[in-house]
């Protein structure tokens, strides 16, 4: 018997988005969604038919019964298998961790593969070579391999001793060749002190040789299909990193593989295969290009990402000293990986420098060639593990920080990506009070992206609505009825009900403010101990180069104010967009970029910031808007002067 | 009650509050009282609550200048600051840098009482060793809870980072402690209490010391599944729990030599 007349309640979990609520027994999944603003597409308004919001069910699948008929109509048997079922027709009866897979996403993600255009020509380790072999007679008995390297050597002054042929492509070779009139494509892959003959394609095919290159980020992935013959890109596309729900952070995700095994290592390794996979074929689908015309791939990501996408156990890594498993690059056959493309293609994973500092790190070095500078540059690759650089062509030094995915959206009530109707940019008006938003596409507000959480805190503190530490500032709510005391606290309104897409207000919470502020802390303490440790200042800085899935889209001015970086001129930041997929692709296209990202990884010496004594009470200083001493942003402190935050002593006037 | 301690109830209430207006009526007050000792307790209080090492360092001489005992002084002032911090971060008040900032402060004051105070008046409330474990580096979260544990005045063993597993338990037995508290903030090295807890099973110390854990990646769940016995969810939660495993443990310890004592 109950004796409680609360209603029964549980916690239902949705993922990639981290978000979770408790909701009463027998709750629709979809309507639990849509309290959380999870971006869960729907177009038949709940009633089973349009099979739009599929979702896996994590855990708790059990407690879901049987299947319905309706939902078999809109569900493959993979799927049903998978754990997949439609959110309007699931009830909730116990916890549940749920997955909202890239398909039942509303709106179009805002790609985010953008960066920095770095002019190399196209120098592939794959080229295709048209013959015409002679006609096979009495008078010549050569073996069809030696006609053909005969040729090779005619034509293209290809040296026969150097050429292997790949055995499984023999068998065909001799029909091929007939069928074709002795006219056909040779693709030749550079291995290390080789030359491959990959495949033998009939006529001439050599018009269409194209390579794929990815980034693969912790919560992101960005793809690439590249024509190799001229190094431009074909078709971009990008995906979340489906194996968020293996964890959010790498080294979750690596605890979940040392606690489940090579079961989960396979797992997590599927997972992420398979985002590329998706993305490989939508680019191929968008460029009119074969799977099969994929004869090279390329990649970055950080080492974790190294480790889980090559197979390579990563427990040792996670543990200090965390030394990474390869340093240098990898080439592997795409099939062992099971990639989608050529089944002889090569996939090429670029070296990494240290256990938190990877491939990632390097391509970034790598596109704003940091290292041939003579001016001090310091990169910074932001992320949920930021990676920071310094230096210049007599020494770059290397540290990583894990600040977390709060500015991907990630543990923010209403954080989402950066897809159609997420608030981009937030402007408040410091004397009036009155807030503007601009959201994806002008289309209704669904939540709050990435470059807005980075306006937010800047522009609340203008306003006075939030103190130097980060507090909502109570006295203000006297002035704007847009801050308020919620549930969890006080939280500010960004978007009221009537004009969001959403039936309820989006707001930003004083735990929200809390995520942002020791995510930006770590970014901050990173740059700043590795100017200390080389013995510079911000001074010393001649350019900041800013790289990350923002690409272009913060307002750098308010980065800054918030103290995400170190203070300079804004003249002397330069956003870079995603460095780590514009290196993938000159590693693609390029013999020297290859050659060049092995150099980096010898030379660039990494920094291990859990040894600096200075760690806590920088990270603590960190945790301020913008930083504990403004004598350190001195444009930040005369700009709050101006407003009348602070005082001469830099102290928060607060409202009588 | 007297003055000086109806000042002191003031000052303390509206510290606790962020008064500034009464906190510095207070300060006045005990000014004009002139007691020295009440001057130079308030001081090390504010020290702490605002986070001022100098503050802190120069009231710990002056209390002791004060003719203020060097233990009353860690107890009355320091500590009293450590938990009005506290309290003022359960309600989300402060935040992590205050908390980090009040800990430095409450050194400065630590660092010159310490020494003064003599051996016989150490170590008598509980021991209680700690460290981040095998493999984890990131030691922040230890050192708040370090800082609100030497504040309730039992005495601590920091063995530090990157500890290895078999020293938590050598240090355990060596020292005679009551507690073993370990941190961690990566997910990977939560493995490493397991292997502490297995090897504390294994080697019979089990029923000798109470273990607690803490730190980002830990949970409560992973408490209950490697068979620790407390876990903190935040800084004021585990020293919460560090004085209910201690009071235990002192009494199990008791009624074994009580049982012992019976039979012989």
């Amino acid at each position: 018997m109950k004796l409680s007349s609360e209603p029964e309640k549980f916690e239902v979990i949705f993922l990639p988005h981290g978000r979770r609520d408790f909701f009463e027994l027998g709750t629709r999944l979809l309507d639990a969604s849509r309290a959380l603003a999870i971006d869960l597409a729907s177009d038949c308004g709940g009633k089973g038919t349009c099979g739009k919001c599929k979702v896996r069910i994590d855990e708790g699948l059990e407690s879901l019964g049987k299947i319905k008929p309706s939902e078999e109509k809109h569900l493959t048997k993979d799927m049903i298998e998978g754990g997949y079922r439609l959110a309007c027709l699931a009830k909730i009866r116990a916890p549940l961790k749920v997955y909202v897979p890239e398909i039942s996403r509303v709106g179009k993600q805002r790609l985010q593969t953008e960066g920095l255009e770095v002019p190399v020509t196209a120098n592939p380790f794959v080229r295709k070579y048209f013959v015409k072999m002679p006609v096979p007679t009495l008078h010549d008995v050569r073996s069809d391999e030696d006609r053909l390297l005969d040729t090779l050597k005619k034509q293209y002054k290809l040296d026969p001793n150097t050429l292997v042929m790949e055995f499984d492509i023999a068998n065909d070779f001799p029909k091929i060749a007939r069928e074709a009139n002795w006219e056909v494509t040779v693709t030749v892959w550079k291995d290390i002190g080789r030359y491959k003959i990959i495949t033998i394609e009939p006529g001439d095919t050599s018009g269409r040789c194209f390579g794929f290159a990815c980034d693969i980020g912790s919560t992101k992935l960005a793809g690439f299909l590249m024509d190799l013959n001229t190094g431009k890109v074909a078709a971009v596309g990008s995906r979340m990193n489906p194996q968020t729900p293996m964890g959010e952070d790498v080294l979750s995700r690596i605890t979940s593989v040392m606690m489940g095994g090579k079961e989960a290592q396979d797992k997590i390794h599927n997972l992420v295969v398979g985002g590329i996979n998706e993305i490989i074929e939508e680019c191929c689908e968008k460029a009119n290009v074969n799977i099969n015309e994929i004869y090279e791939l390329c990649f970055v990501g950080n080492t974790a990402m190294q480790m889980l996408f090559l197979r390579l156990w990563p427990q040792y890594t996670a543990f200090s000293p965390y030394p990474p498993v390869l340093r240098r690059g990898v080439n592997v056959p795409a099939p062992k990986l099971d990639l989608k493309s050529h089944p002889n293609a090569n996939a090429y994973y670029v070296p990494v420098i240290g256990g938190f500092v990877g491939a990632d790190q390097i391509a970034v070095i790598q596109a704003t060639r940091m290292l041939e500078r003579e001016e001090i540059t310091m990169d910074v690759d932001i992320g949920t593990n930021t990676e920071i650089a310094l230096g210049n062509r007599d020494l770059v030094t290397s540290d990583s920080c894990a600040s977390g995915p709060a500015f991907e959206g990630m543990e923010i009530k209403f954080g989402i990506r950066a897809a159609t109707g997420a608030i981009e940019a937030v402007s408040i008006d410091p004397s009036s009070l009155e807030l503007i938003h601009r959201t994806i596409e002008d289309q209704p507000p669904v939540g709050i992206c990435g470059s807005a959480l980075i306006d937010i805190p800047a522009e609340l503190l203008k306003s006075g609505l939030i103190d130097l530490k980060g507090k909502f500032v109570s006295k203000m709510a006297e002035e704007t009825n847009r801050l308020r005391k919620g549930a969890e606290g006080w939280e500010y309104v960004i978007a009221w009900t009537d004009e969001s897409a959403t039936e309820h207000d989006i707001v930003i919470t004083q735990g929200d403010i809390r995520e942002l502020q020791k995510a930006k802390a770590a970014m901050h303490t990173g740059a700043e101990l590795m100017l200390r440790m080389r013995g510079m200042t911000e001074k010393d800085i001649d350019k900041m180069w800013l790289a990350g899935a923002f690409g272009n889209y913060i307002n750098p001015e308010n980065a800054r104010t918030i103290g995400m970086y170190p203070e300079l001129p804004t003249e002397k930041y330069v956003f870079v967009g995603n460095a780590a997929g514009t290196g993938a692709r000159m590693s693609l296209i390029s013999q020297e970029e290859r050659a060049y990202v092995e150099k980096i990884s010898t030379t660039v010496v990494y920094y291990e910031l859990a040894t600096d004594p200075d760690f806590q009470s920088e990270y603590a200083r960190a945790n301020y808007f913008p930083y504990q001493d403004l004598n350190k942003y001195p444009l930040t402190r005369d700009l709050l002067l101006r407003l009348g935050r602070i005082d001469e002593k830099g102290k928060f006037i607060y409202p009588e | 009650m007297s003055e000086k301690e109806e000042i002191l109830k003031k000052f303390v209430e509206a510290s606790a509050g962020s008064d500034e207006e009464k906190v510095e009526e207070a300060l006045n007050e005990a000014k004009e009282l002139g007691d020295a000792q009440l001057i130079a307790q308030l001081k090390l209080i504010r020290g702490v609550d605002i986070g001022d090492e100098e503050m802190c360092a120069e009231a710990a001489k002056e209390a002791v200048e004060a003719g203020m005992a060097p233990y009353k002084a860690i107890i009355d002032g320091l500590a009293k600051g450590m938990e009005i911090v506290g309290g003022k971060y359960e309600c989300k008040e402060y935040f992590l840098p205050e908390v980090l900032m009040s800990a430095d402060a409450m050194y400065s004051g630590l660092n010159y009482l310490l020494p003064l105070i003599p051996k016989d008046e150490k170590g008598t409330k509980g021991k209680i060793i700690m460290g981040v474990v095998e493999g984890d580096v990131h030691d922040i979260g230890k050192n708040i809870v370090k800082a609100m544990l030497t504040a309730t005045g039992y005495e601590l063993v920091d063995l530090g980072r990157d500890v290895p597993t078999d020293d938590f338990i050598e240090s355990a037995k060596k020292e005679g402690a009551q507690v073993i508290a370990m941190s961690t903030l990566m997910t990977p090295t939560l493995m490493s209490m397991k292997t502490v807890e297995d090897k504390l099973k294994t080697t019979g110390m089990k029923d000798k010391v109470r273990t607690i854990i803490g730190g980002g990646s830990v949970t409560d769940e992973w408490r209950a599944k490697i068979g620790s016995d407390a876990y903190g969810k935040d800084a004021m939660e585990a020293v919460d729990k560090v004085k209910m495993l201690i009071d235990q443990i002192m009494v199990a310890v008791k009624k074994m030599k009580e049982t012992e004592e019976e039979e012989k």
